[in-house]
């Protein structure tokens, strides 16, 4: 179903970019575009920033519209076609983030994605690539807490053979970070504004500048630290052989097959060029020690 | 995949599509094609190597016993096993029959 179109936008995004993902937003409401707007920030699309967002058709364009069939709920569109309708504030903003992410992975086939965290320590780039549920966004939050600049919590992409030279490099994509409520406590001074519907479920910690939160910039890969969270753990770090890195990496490398053989040797780059380690943890602030300690940096 | 291969004078030769990234002792084997990754141990990852398509089974075996002579007795037999997994496992072909 068609979105009505409104042209008379309370507020819209700046251009804004998911590695390849193009995208703005646009509101009808200026509290909740505004929010929009700070939380996103971050993505801002320093090649393009000042474009209409309205008028450019290459770029996709949210919308979120008062829905004339709930009060105080929003309708969610995406480029003219309403996909989320009579959704609360809050809700809609974590529906957003979400699609902004399964986009971004959709449309960057160009690099070599990884369901991982990523990291950058004075220049140095870090992988943490896990499933769901290990411990992943929790563990990149604390190290973003504690210091380190931040790529992503959730989808790593690796820039393959940069420019020829044989270097590969993590690029950022720092969207907000998504905190689990399982993890509230631990990270509770990162707890982010949120709006109606927001924080029942989960955060979306805003990044970058003016929230204390450093974002990195492209980097070589240095480390891979592979977290698995139990509670009964005692936290410790055990180094990976190259095999298991490798394999540990192709387990959660988000799109190998369409890469070939190019792919596969990335990831024997990433597997002997990276020191990699396990590490199990119970203990959030005792696993950010032993890992900054690693990198060797203290914030 | 005819019984009695590998003979001696057969040349397997590996997949085309195939490559391998070496790890550690091992060899981690990518077909693009059947897209399928597999780990072969640091024997089979020599084996492996000599699918040339043109170095016989003969003579491959002539060279890993002459490598590892303290195992030589065992060796035509690990050789041929090892290539008939990994035709099954369409990595490498059958390759002609040398002249």
């Amino acid at each position: 179903m068609p979105v009505p179109e409104v042209h008379d936008w309370a507020h819209c995004t700046q251009n804004l970019k998911a590695l390849s993902y193009r995208f703005a937003v646009c509101c009808d409401d200026a509290r909740l575009g505004t929010h929009i707007s700070a939380l996103l920030s971050s993505l801002r699309d320093a090649d393009h920033p000042d474009e209409d967002a309205v008028a450019e058709p290459a770029r996709h364009r949210y919308t979120l519209t008062a829905s004339p069939e709930r009060p105080g709920a929003v309708d969610v569109g995406r480029d003219g076609e309403l996909v989320e309708p009579g959704l609360a504030p809050g809700v809609a903003v974590g529906w957003l983030v979400w699609d902004v992410n399964r986009l971004a992975a959709e449309l960057s086939g160009e690099h070599l994605l990884f369901h991982s965290g990523g990291l950058e320590a004075s220049g140095v780039g870090i992988l943490v690539p896990a499933a769901s549920g290990s411990g992943k966004s929790t563990l990149t939050a604390g190290l973003v807490r504690a210091g380190l600049g931040y790529l992503s919590d959730e989808l790593v992409a690796v820039e393959l053979d940069v420019a020829g030279t044989g270097t590969d490099r993590l690029l950022p994509y720092p969207k907000p970070i998504t905190v689990k409520p399982g993890s509230f406590g631990v990270l509770a001074d990162m707890a982010p504004e949120v709006l109606e519907g927001e924080g029942d479920g989960e955060w979306q910690v805003p990044v970058g500048e003016g929230t204390g939160r450093l974002v990195g910039g492209p980097c070589e890969p240095g480390f891979v630290i592979v977290p698995r969270y139990d509670p009964s753990a005692e936290t410790a770090l055990v180094r990976l052989s190259e095999t298991e890195a490798f394999f540990t990496l192709a387990l959660h490398a988000v799109n190998l097959l369409p890469h070939g053989p190019a792919g596969s040797e990335a990831l024997g780059r990433l597997a002997a060029r990276c020191a990699c380690y396990a590490l199990a943890f119970s203990d959030l602030d005792a696993a950010c020690e032993l890992v900054l300690g690693l990198v060797g940096t203290r914030v | 995949m005819e019984a009695s291969w590998p003979e001696a004078d057969s040349v397997p030769l590996r997949r085309e599509g195939a490559s391998a990234v070496e790890l550690d002792d091992n060899l981690a084997v990518y077909d693009d094609v059947g897209q399928l990754m597999i780990l072969l141990n640091s024997s089979a990852g020599e084996v492996w190597n000599l699918c040339d398509g043109s170095t016989t089974v003969a003579a491959m075996i002539r060279e890993l016993a002459e490598k590892y002579p303290d195992q030589a007795s065992v060796i035509g037999d690990d050789v041929r096993e090892t290539l008939r997994k990994l035709a099954e496992l369409g990595l490498v072909d059958q390759g002609p029959e040398a002249l």
